[in-house]
């Protein structure tokens, strides 16, 4: 249900009233979910169940970075109209209009301001890491479900056996987490030791 | 300096991209996997090589040992999710310089690539 939706759904007193398409405000449509993206696999039943899933959490990773991506193109545009901005205060404080004591002090607010625009930024940009996180979390279901597909292909003594291409799987992406540096100490440890034992 | 990264993510090559320029590194080429990346080098001008391990095709540990065949100089980090112990001595014992557990922080990187330029 969208806010149209919900919209006249409350002006109606309750009575569900679905608004027509040409109804809805003209913002950008958001992208179809994943499931959306491939209506044929939902109106026909699928022969092959595992493979289904294989393909719906093959298609969720691939549009998550897709999405991703388009986050990422916001956010270097935003990046590059706070350098813009920028530049352009920067010129506005050679003026002779700007030189006023209190005019300055405004002036390297603005700035300090859009400093800290771009520091959130770049903390926004570092966090999509998270993608690739989960990513390769659903990778490896993928691969536990094509093991579970081939082994049940295997004591039926039929069936096709899953032959997509299976990227390397991170064996322990389980336990890895979304904060930054949740694992620098232990690795360091790790190759710290490990050049201490070669020069011994 | 040119700047290899060696990712399957789209996304985490952007960031990597990202936190390079913030440091004075704007010189990148990349590749979507081992084989693309040994492609890239192949060009000439790489300077320092930053892969991941787990990437279809050929992986970043293959990758490097193959890298390592050809030139034991170049200096190479692995910025990947395996925060096993073994995985990151097996990365080591390949040939890779340093080792940045995902997800880092931009410090963590900088950090790392400067202690291999020295």
């Amino acid at each position: 249900m969208d806010q149209s939706e919900i919209d006249a759904l409350l002006a109606g007193g309750g009575k569900s009233a679905k608004k027509p398409k040409a109804d809805k405000a003209p913002a950008p449509a958001p992208a179809p979910p994943p499931a959306a993206a491939k209506p044929a696999a939902h109106e026909e039943p699928h022969k092959d169940g595992a493979g289904h899933v294989i393909s719906e959490l093959d298609t969720v990773t691939s549009v998550t970075e897709r999405e991703s991506n388009k986050i990422m193109d916001q956010l270097d545009q935003i990046s590059r109209l706070v350098s813009r901005q920028q530049e352009l205060i920067t010129g506005m404080m050679q003026h002779d209009a700007a030189q006023a004591p209190g005019v300055q002090s405004a002036i390297h607010e603005v700035m300090s301001a859009g400093k800290e625009i771009q520091d959130k930024v770049f903390e926004a940009m570092d966090l999509m890491q998270f993608q690739d996180i989960t990513r390769q979390k659903l990778e490896r279901i993928v691969h536990h479900l094509r093991q579970i597909h081939d082994y049940i292909v295997d004591l039926l003594g039929s069936g096709l056996k899953s032959d997509a291409e299976r990227p390397s799987i991170s064996h322990t992406i389980a336990q890895t987490g979304t904060t930054p540096d949740e694992n620098k100490a232990h690795a360091d440890a790790v190759i710290e030791a490990f050049k201490t034992q070669k020069k011994g | 300096m040119k700047i290899l990264i060696v990712d399957d993510s789209s996304t985490m090559r952007r960031i990597i991209i990202n936190t390079l320029s913030r440091i004075g590194y704007t010189d990148v080429v990349e590749g979507e996997n081992g084989k693309s990346g040994l492609e890239k080098l192949g060009q000439g001008g790489v300077e320092m090589i930053i892969t991941d391990w787990n990437m279809p095709e050929m992986d970043g540990l293959e990758f490097v040992k193959t890298v390592r065949g050809q030139n034991a100089a170049i200096p190479i980090l692995m910025v990947t999710t395996n925060a096993a112990k073994e995985d990151i001595v097996e990365a080591l014992q390949a040939g890779v310089n340093n080792y940045v557990v995902k997800p880092f922080t931009p410090e963590t990187l900088k950090e790392k690539i400067e202690s291999l330029l020295g």
